[in-house]
């Protein structure tokens, strides 16, 4: 063996290892997904405040996180079919996306429904929430843009604390198209890249 | 390292094939055939052909069973493949910085 010979194998080793990263842009879907669900949920939950509707708050918003479980379990279920290969990174993400779906489970039903803070205060931790979620995954991705996007939702929690109760959830859907749906496009844009340099 | 011990490197895994194999079953968890096959970009036989020789060596554990009719091959590296292939490039690298 001679060196560039050394060379060319390394890179070879890194440039197999790259394919295999084509797989974390694949999760472009469940961002999307979960974005519009959040989007359309605080819409829902406006209108019915504004016909006065109030009771039917919570239902609106138990309807769209179902059908953003149910497509999360559908798709994750497909995505594996079709990649092929389990990640160490897809398993750190899926239980960081469990751990976060709690708590936003906890923090937006069932701590409201037992009186422990109104209901005003929901949207705030919900960023707060989102914010680490998308943090932490700029970690996992070793990806700046949901790092900072992490950044903006803590920013936009913090921004809710000055804005009257009532107007909170309006911040929602900036902070929505901002940490959640931007992010989810430039991931398809990545994934579809990928795709079509490594089909033959 | 005396450089002649460097050029020994381990031949079950010095080819193109099985060196592109491990360097993918390093990085994730499992991989099915398909993956390996459409990732590497290499034809059923030859795969299979390498795949066989990784798993004689203990480099790889290979399951199959089936989804629904369609058989599945499902391929992992074994704590023996990540040792020989951390050896491997250990080795590389030697070889570069000695060569520097």
């Amino acid at each position: 063996m001679n060196e560039s010979q050394a060379r060319e194998e390394i890179r070879f080793i890194q440039e197999m290892i790259e394919r295999t990263k084509r797989i974390t842009a694949g999760s472009w879907m469940f961002f999307l997904i979960w974005g519009i669900v959040a989007i359309l949920g605080v819409i829902g939950m406006y209108v019915l405040v504004y016909f006065e509707k109030y009771s039917w708050i919570w239902v609106n918003w138990i309807i769209f996180v179902a059908i953003g479980i149910v497509h999360s379990l559908v798709y994750g279920t497909k995505q594996e079919r079709e990649l092929g290969a389990k990640t160490y990174t897809q398993g750190v993400v899926g239980h960081l996306c469990l751990a976060c779906g709690m708590a936003f489970m906890l923090v937006g039903f069932i701590f409201p429904a037992l009186g422990l803070y109104s209901w005003g205060l929901i949207a705030v931790l919900i960023s707060l929430i989102a914010g680490i979620l998308v943090f932490v995954m700029g970690g996992i991705y070793e990806w700046n843009l949901l790092k900072w996007c992490g950044l903006i939702w803590w920013f936009g929690a913090l921004g809710m604390v000055f804005i009257h109760e009532n107007y909170r959830g309006l911040l929602f859907i900036p902070l929505m198209l901002v940490g959640y749906i931007m992010p989810a496009l430039v991931l398809r844009s990545m994934y579809w890249r990928e795709r079509d340099k490594n089909d033959p | 390292m005396i450089p002649e011990k460097l050029a020994q490197l381990d031949p079950i895994i010095h080819s193109r094939l099985r060196l592109a194999i491990l360097s993918i079953l390093i990085s994730v968890k499992e991989a099915n055939f398909n993956y390996l096959k459409n990732t590497i970009g290499t034809t059923d036989g030859n795969l299979s052909a390498n795949l066989s020789k990784l798993e004689e060596a203990g480099y790889i554990s290979i399951r199959k069973t089936f989804r629904g009719k369609k058989p599945l091959t499902t391929c992992s590296i074994s704590e023996k493949g990540r040792k020989a292939f951390s050896a491997y490039l250990q080795a590389l690298e030697t070889y570069l910085h000695f060569k520097k």
